[in-house]
């Protein structure tokens, strides 16, 4: 069998560090409930996608104070989802602007 | 005479009461801020395309302690401006996943705090010694402003001393 050549070994490689780092972008579901978020901490990687559901009688509203981190994704009713993606490592809070000491925390791997 | 004594007594009124008058008039543009100001923190708002960037005036921030009331003489300062926008109108997105802030202003929101300036609202209003004025982007003040909303909102955070940013920003040491 003939050895595949340096430009197919190289192309080989790419294709399979491209599968790879789509295969491990996750998406990961925050539930929030009884003015709670579930879970209180989540362990995410660059590329993830944390998607936050209302599953409360009230309206929230996700917030990230974290400098670096910061935003505000709006008000969000109740049945509604909303989803932040996470580009960048590293820690942060969230919180939400509604409901006083409702908060978790997210840590982001490279 | 009598009328010059009047006039006299009710201008030490206004003097002695310091801020008898309540709302955002009393609350002035702070010309200069986006130099004279610390930047502490920039807020991406992608539902709106805009990003809400943060400032404080330097001689209250250097008196800031974490986890303690926010000085007095405080002022916060959020800026709106638009995000750049792609072809398609979605934000563009530094590699980190931040939204990029245009050079154009398009709203200015103040708080500021002082002694005594809270006595003005009742008490299920009042957000401490704060209050709040509303500008436009070139500085002038926004007309037929409302202030309702921003008092109820903040109450959320009363025990942060009525703000969403200045007082995590200063516990997580990143205010200067």
């Amino acid at each position: 069998m003939k050895p595949m050549g340096i430009c197919a070994q190289l192309l080989a490689i790419g294709l399979a560090a491209a599968v790879g780092t789509a295969a491990e972008a996750a998406e990961i579901t925050v539930t929030m409930a009884g003015g709670m978020f579930s879970p209180p901490t989540v362990k995410a990687s660059r590329g993830d996608i944390i998607r936050f559901v209302n599953d409360d009688a009230q309206a929230h509203n996700i917030f990230v104070p974290t400098k670096g981190f910061s935003v505000d994704l709006g008000k969000q009713d109740p049945g509604k989802v909303t989803t932040l993606p996470v580009a960048k490592a590293g820690n942060f809070a969230v919180e939400c602007v509604i409901k006083q000491g409702m908060t978790m925390t997210v840590e982001v791997n490279p | 005479m009598n009328r010059i004594i009047l006039l006299a007594a009710a201008a030490s009124a206004v003097v002695v009461s310091g801020y008898a008058v309540a709302g955002p008039e009393r609350i002035a543009f702070p010309e200069g801020y986006q130099t004279k100001f610390v930047r502490y923190l920039e807020v991406d708002r992608p539902d709106r395309k805009i990003i809400r960037i943060m400032y404080v005036n330097p001689e209250a921030n250097v008196l800031a302690k974490p986890n303690a009331e926010i000085p007095d003489g405080t002022v916060l300062i959020m800026e709106d401006r638009p995000a750049e926008l792609d072809a398609a109108g979605a934000p563009k997105l530094t590699a980190d996943g931040r939204m990029i802030a245009t050079d154009k202003v398009g709203a200015v929101f103040l708080m500021e705090k002082h002694k005594g300036w809270g006595e003005a609202y009742s008490a299920d209003k009042r957000n401490g010694d704060w209050d709040y004025a509303w500008f436009n982007g070139d500085g002038s003040r926004k007309a037929d402003a409302k202030f309702d909303g921003c008092f109820s909102c903040h109450q959320s955070r009363d025990k942060r001393d009525f703000t969403f940013t200045y007082w995590k920003s200063v516990a997580d040491g990143t205010h200067k």
